[in-house]
């Protein structure tokens, strides 16, 4: 039986498997194989072939072995290995995933550091293999397809960290709850969403491990489950909607106050596309006449009915703010039209400005269907004060200014810029796309991707002040951070100019890291 | 963004060890380490199996290797693979060049260049052809081709030059000659080729 030094603080590494004994076998060997030896390691069989003789080969006293005989689920699995779990921090494997041997010596020492962040993730290299008859993989690709620093606002949208690379703190699993058993993918996104309600995440620019992906026929459950498009969009829904328990130290809540005329098909489809394209957290607080609102059959979560049975428009309305529990709140009339980026822009700007009686219109606001959104305490205040007078009129009165968001407040501004980019890449006009690039790099994050796309930009675009300009930036960016695709971008440059030898030898250094694990 | 038949987003990097594994065959086959080529243009192209490219290149590598059928089977592999592949065809147009089947090789190039007029290997080669056959019509229109998108290429321009003399075109060679020469002034050949022409337009009758 292995032994194992405990300096630093426990870490519980979490891998659940199902019928992959084949690379269950050498994942566990990457954890238990890890330079951090202070682990906890809980592997849980999740209904599949036994692997249980794997374990027991292991010889480690750090495992935990849960054989369960019924296939539950990620989510369930995640959540039973996690009331086993003891370390400070957790940190998760795919049952055909790997580790570098320093991935969690890496996590650890940052979330120790000097930092708030209660959840790290580092790089890894998404692998591309193609499954071979025989159950063996042979790797067509590895690169580096996630590497972003972190943005609370794109993690409602889309996960850009995958569990393969993240730890956080156990603590944090109190205040988020538990894995949500009810979906069957994205279950890595739906925890990221929530983890991100109570803590900052640090990004560590540092490849740690490897993610698989069969490019064709995927067993990966995910894969499958993605074909289903109806029930991935249920899924999809399923997280966006998600609600943890209060106080949300990291996140802005917003009350969408929608007043139609009256229960009718208009309002009914006004809440399905509110349902559907809301990406920010959310409650609709709907005041309605009891009688209408009886007539209402949805499951829409976040949904509060409010009885309000008066003719007047703003004492409806009242009615819902006396409900609303948002740090925001959205006035949407009978009518607005609900699309995609509906709101997030206004909700962005207001969550990034300081000045007080600033209220930022909805994109789709116009003067028939006035709609903008507001810090709840000020529209309080506007309606304590002046009760009267309409809701807009009253926070006129009290000085709220109404604005359209300036781009400079935008949100996924360098997700737009990078789209631009790969745009004009795959137009072939990459003297513009690095001039994208040049632009990016002077006022966004994400400092270390973008010069990487830049100097690939520089190569591609074919002058030869670019030309020699890329070369320096591949060889620096190389001597740091070797990956396939940049040797590879390194090595035509210097076929360009006839340094064959040269290339051949970056060739080799990226073929080698190809194969290797 | 491209999609797979399913849908999916192709990712980038999905083809990434194909691509190092050709572009490393490529630069062994350059620098004449043969073995060390044909290893990566085999695995890249049990990789890729779709592709041509590696196929192309094992040709390539037998043939500087002087393994003639070995690289006919390969080039012929490729162009089973993709019809649409001039290189394949320039690659058995230079077997049967080196097998001394100048019509074979002729054809090849032809086939070569309906692919890819640019194609600057099956252009010369034509030529070569063209000289050991004694035939030079049909390669002028390839080579006029050529230079319509590559005014600047004096070599090209030279062997069309050369083919109007050879033709008796010996207005339109001159004209060929002075533009290499004004372009290029230190060629030679097309110095002494001039001089040629010149003569030999002097020595035709006057015409009204």
């Amino acid at each position: 039986m292995t032994t194992h030094g405990k300096s630093g603080p426990l870490v519980t590494v979490l891998i659940s498997t199902f019928n992959r004994r084949r690379f269950f076998a050498d994942a566990l060997a990457s954890i238990l194989g890890q330079e951090y030896r202070h682990l906890q390691v809980i592997a849980v069989n999740d209904g599949g072939q036994s692997v249980g003789d794997i374990v027991s080969a292991a010889n480690d006293e750090r495992v935990i072995h849960i054989d369960r005989r019924e296939n539950r689920g990620l989510a369930y699995s995640f959540n039973q290995a996690l009331q086993y779990a003891q370390g400070k921090y957790v940190a998760y494997l795919g049952d055909d995933d790997l580790f570098y041997p320093h991935h969690v010596r890496r996590l650890v020492e940052t979330l120790e550091g000097d930092t708030d962040a209660g959840v790290a993730y580092s790089d890894l290299y998404k692998v591309f293999c193609r499954v071979e008859p025989d159950g063996s993989r042979t790797v067509l690709g590895k690169s580096v397809n996630i590497s972003r620093d972190f943005d609370r606002f794109f993690m409602l949208h889309f996960n850009h960290t995958l569990h393969v690379c993240m730890m956080h703190r156990l603590d944090l699993i109190a205040k988020t709850g538990p894995y949500n058993e009810d979906i069957r993918v994205l279950i890595d996104w739906d925890m990221t969403r929530r983890l991100a309600f109570f803590s900052d995440f640090t990004h560590i620019r540092d490849i740690t491990g490897e993610y698989y992906a069969a490019v064709a026929n995927s067993d990966r459950i995910s894969y499958r489950m993605r074909k289903d498009k109806a029930e991935y969009l249920r899924n999809i829904l399923a997280i966006r909607a998600g609600r943890p328990a209060k106080p949300w130290p990291m996140m802005k809540d917003t009350s969408i106050i929608l007043q139609p005329d009256g229960m009718d098909a208009a309002a009914g489809q006004q809440l399905r596309d509110l349902w559907l394209w809301t990406y920010v957290p959310y409650q609709v607080l709907l005041p309605l006449p009891a009688a209408a609102l009886d007539r209402l059959d949805s499951h829409m979560p976040g949904l509060v009915r409010v009885p309000a049975e008066s003719a007047s428009s703003a004492e409806r309305f009242d009615a819902a703010l006396a409900r609303a529990a948002g740090d925001f709140v959205a006035v949407v009339p009978g009518g607005l039209k609900i699309e995609n980026g509906w709101i997030e822009t206004a909700v962005h700007a207001l969550w990034h400005d300081d000045r007080p009686g600033v209220g930022y219109l909805a994109a789709t606001a116009d003067e028939a269907h006035w709609s903008v959104v507001v810090r709840r305490e000020e529209v309080l205040e506007a309606r304590r004060r002046y009760p009267t007078l309409g809701v807009r009129a009253s926070m006129e009165a009290c000085n709220i200014r109404f604005q359209t968001p300036d781009p400079s407040r935008r949100p996924f501004q360098y997700d737009e810029g990078l789209q631009q980019a790969k745009h004009l890449e795959a137009e072939g006009d990459f003297v513009q796309a690095a001039w994208v690039y040049e632009q990016m790099l002077a006022s966004q994050s994400n400092v270390e991707l973008l010069r990487e796309r830049l100097a690939v930009a520089l190569a591609e675009s074919g002058g030869q002040a670019a030309s020699s300009r890329a070369a320096a930036m591949l060889r620096t960016i190389n001597d740091a951070r070797p990956t396939p695709a940049l040797l590879l971008q390194e090595a035509r440059l210097s076929r360009k100019h006839s340094r064959h030898d040269q290339a051949a030898a970056l060739l080799e250094q990226a073929q080698a890291m190809m194969t290797e694990g | 963004m491209k999609l797979d038949a399913e849908g999916f987003e192709i990712e980038d990097g999905v083809d990434l060890h194909y691509r190092v594994l050709k572009e490393l065959g490529d630069c062994y086959a350059t620098l004449g380490r043969h073995g060390e080529a044909w290893r990566c243009y085999r695995q890249a192209a049990e990789l890729s199996p779709e592709q041509s490219a590696p196929l192309v290149g094992l040709g390539v590598v037998a043939l500087q290797q002087g393994r003639l059928d070995s690289a006919a089977s390969a080039f012929d592999d490729a162009r089973r693979l993709n019809p649409a592949c001039a290189e394949a065809y320039s690659g058995l147009a230079m077997v049967c060049q080196q097998r001394r089947d100048f019509a074979g090789a002729f054809d090849f190039y032809l086939q070569c260049l309906q692919f890819n007029s640019d194609n600057l290997v099956a252009l010369l080669g034509l030529f070569q052809a063209s000289c050991q056959m004694g035939t030079f019509g049909k390669i002028i229109h390839y080579l006029e081709r050529y230079l319509d998108r590559h005014p600047g290429d004096t070599s090209v321009l030279f062997c069309l030059a050369s083919l109007y003399a050879r033709e008796g075109q010996l207005l339109r060679a001159q004209d060929a000659l002075l533009t290499v020469l004004a372009l290029d002034p230190d060629k030679p050949d097309a110095q002494k080729l001039l001089d040629d022409v010149t003569y030999r337009l002097r020595q035709q009758p006057m015409t009204a």
